[in-house]
């Protein structure tokens, strides 16, 4: 019996199935359909697969071994490559004195933006998991929507906030504060910008957490006589440090790495790692030295990934052994 | 129910989005000021700068480019990415973490070292394909999210539903195009959503590989905010928030997403 004959069969026997076949199925479908009905080879699973792997693998996993290649060669003055391995390059970035400053402000500003935005994070993440559905609501939104907004659109709102002329002076002198700090061009208006923009990714994570807890867990430690604020420090605190633990290692990875903000916000005054990169490559064309600062931000990322969430998640274990 | 937030609580959540919507109101504002320079607050009313970004050929063309590069790049990390979804989700392959690993570690590295690492690559290969590049540099960062998207709406698909369909006689495409399509469609239509914003606001990846006819926005406010000072950056800063706020309608009212999915 032929595959036709089987769907005749079948049509007339449900009404459901020829209202399906008497609906013209275009060449789109069709060859979904033929696609699909591949998915029972032995192979097919590498099929499907192979295309995005092959394409991470040339143009991810390759130049990106390059380059850390490329961090542990040396070139001479007059720009040709030297023999061998040398970590020349690691040697000079943590000897000098101007690099060794740019680093430390890179993990500076990217430690204090981590804490800030989980500070900030916190009644917002409370207010999206307790709150009712449209308080929720209106703060998740409030929340994502800047996501939407460029990053240089961002950074550029906070440098007409923070400027001399700025919304920020304005209301300070309103409030008679005679002479207004001006913040732009420095390292506070590079944390400012940077807690705004990379925010949202501590705040989802963590109303994620905080949604998960067991809202009896928080009544009881009520019932029993506790104030907000040590349930907070006693529940809520605790058992939200996995969803603390994924949104921190994010805005540290994030600020570690950021271009722009600092660079419309600092200045020239307030270089990150990021801006270095883009000098030593683009202006000076040091393509070895440039490499082994990209090696080393790719290394303080994955070493802020484990850091955060493995040995969270080893304390998270123990300290939860017991309530459960 | 609402007794566990606390009076004092919204009192500081309110100040908290306030500030965060600070930075997107104060522009608004400004772009409206009939002074040739920016002040706080504005002065006067005026939509002339509107009028003077919108006939910038320069505004347009990057405008223009961006919405090509985004939709090609769309497309791609589509074409690429749903199969790769399909596999992993219904296959059980040898080496599985190891794939899925090296799909989600562009997510990892800083798209500041890709960029980089993908101009170096193409230095060396003497590539001079400018768009060719940003859509490969692009794809890479858009993939993973294209791929965990449509991965866990497959995850969620009910494989009775297929089998019924099938036992009932339907021939896969019609299993493929009224059992599983309707089920897996929010989960391509994130992805793909999310592919496009990710490719049209890309800076760090771009910044190596743009050059000066393939100048994407993102590149073209930045060169904007550095060289001038009168009120049209905020006018252009102002039309990408429109941008963005229609965006965020076009999600929920016409895909029927929610933006909180989206970003999960």
């Amino acid at each position: 019996m032929s595959r036709a004959d089987i769907i005749d069969v079948t049509a007339s026997s449900s009404p459901d199935l020829r209202a399906a076949r008497e609906i013209p199925e275009g060449w789109i479908s069709r060859l979904a359909g033929k696609a699909w009905s591949l998915l029972s080879g032995r192979y097919t699973g590498y099929l499907l697969v192979a295309p995005t792997v092959l394409f991470l693998a040339a143009w991810f996993l390759w130049p990106v071994l390059t380059m850390v290649y490329l961090s542990l060669t040396a070139h001479s003055v007059d720009g040709v490559m030297v023999e061998g391995f040398t970590l020349e390059n690691y040697i000079r970035l943590f000897s000098s004195d101007l690099y060794f400053r740019i680093l430390m402000r890179t993990i500076r500003i990217a430690l204090m933006t981590s804490l800030f935005a989980a500070l900030f994070a916190y009644p917002l993440a409370i207010t999206i998991a307790r709150g009712g559905p449209t308080l929720a609501r209106l703060v998740t939104i409030t929340i994502l929507a800047p996501l939407l907004v460029n990053v240089v659109v961002r950074s550029y709102g906070w440098q007409t906030i923070l400027n001399k002329t700025g919304a920020l002076a304005w209301v300070l002198k309103l409030l008679g504060v005679s002479n207004p700090p001006v913040l732009l061009y420095t390292e506070w208006a590079v944390l400012i910008a940077c807690v705004h923009v990379y925010l949202p990714f501590v705040v989802m994570p963590l109303a994620g957490a905080i949604g998960r807890i067991d809202r009896t867990v928080e009544e009881a430690a009520r019932v029993a006589g506790a104030t907000r604020f040590s349930v907070f420090l006693r529940v809520i605190f605790p058992l939200s440090l996995p969803g603390l633990a994924v949104g921190v290692s994010l805005v540290f990875s994030l600020s570690a790495a950021a271009y722009v903000t600092p660079q419309i916000l600092g200045g020239n005054f307030s270089p990150l790692l990021g801006t270095l990169i883009e000098q030593q490559i683009l202006t000076l064309n040091d393509w070895p030295f440039g490499a082994a600062i990209s090696t080393l931000l790719i290394a303080m990322v994955l070493a802020s990934n484990l850091i955060f969430l493995k040995l969270v998640s080893r304390r998270f274990a123990r300290w939860t052994a017991g309530a459960r | 129910m609402n007794e566990t937030v606390s009076p004092l609580l919204k009192v500081v959540v309110g100040i908290i989005l306030l500030i965060v919507v600070a930075p997107l109101v104060v522009p608004l504002l400004m772009s409206i000021s009939d002074t040739p320079f920016i002040v706080f607050p504005p002065q006067g009313f005026t939509l002339k700068w509107y009028g003077a970004v919108l006939a910038n050929p320069e505004a347009r063309a990057s405008f223009l480019f961006s919405l090509e590069l985004a939709a090609i790049v769309t497309g791609v990390s589509l074409l690429l990415g749903v199969p790769c979804a399909a596999g992993l989700t219904r296959f059980k392959l040898p080496g599985q973490d190891a794939i899925l690993g090296l799909i989600l570690s562009p997510l990892i590295v800083p798209l500041i070292v890709t960029g980089v690492a993908l101009l170096q690559l193409f230095a060396m290969l003497g590539s001079r394909a400018t768009l060719l590049q940003l859509v490969i540099g692009h794809t890479v960062v858009c993939l993973p999210y294209v791929i965990r998207s449509v991965s866990a709406s497959l995850l969620l698909v009910n494989r009775n539903l297929e089998d019924a369909a099938s036992v009932l006689g339907a021939p896969p495409h019609i299993v493929a195009t009224r059992v599983i399509w309707p089920q897996v469609r929010p989960g391509i239509l994130a992805g793909g959503i999310f592919s496009f914003i990710v490719s049209f606001d890309d800076y760090p990846i771009s910044m190596w590989l743009a050059d000066g006819n393939h100048f994407p926005v993102p590149l073209y406010l930045y060169t904007v905010i550095e060289r001038s000072f009168d009120p049209s950056i905020a006018a252009i800063a102002s039309l990408m928030i429109f941008f963005a706020l229609l965006l965020v309608l076009v999600i929920e009212k016409v895909f029927g997403l929610s933006l909180a999915r989206l970003a999960s």
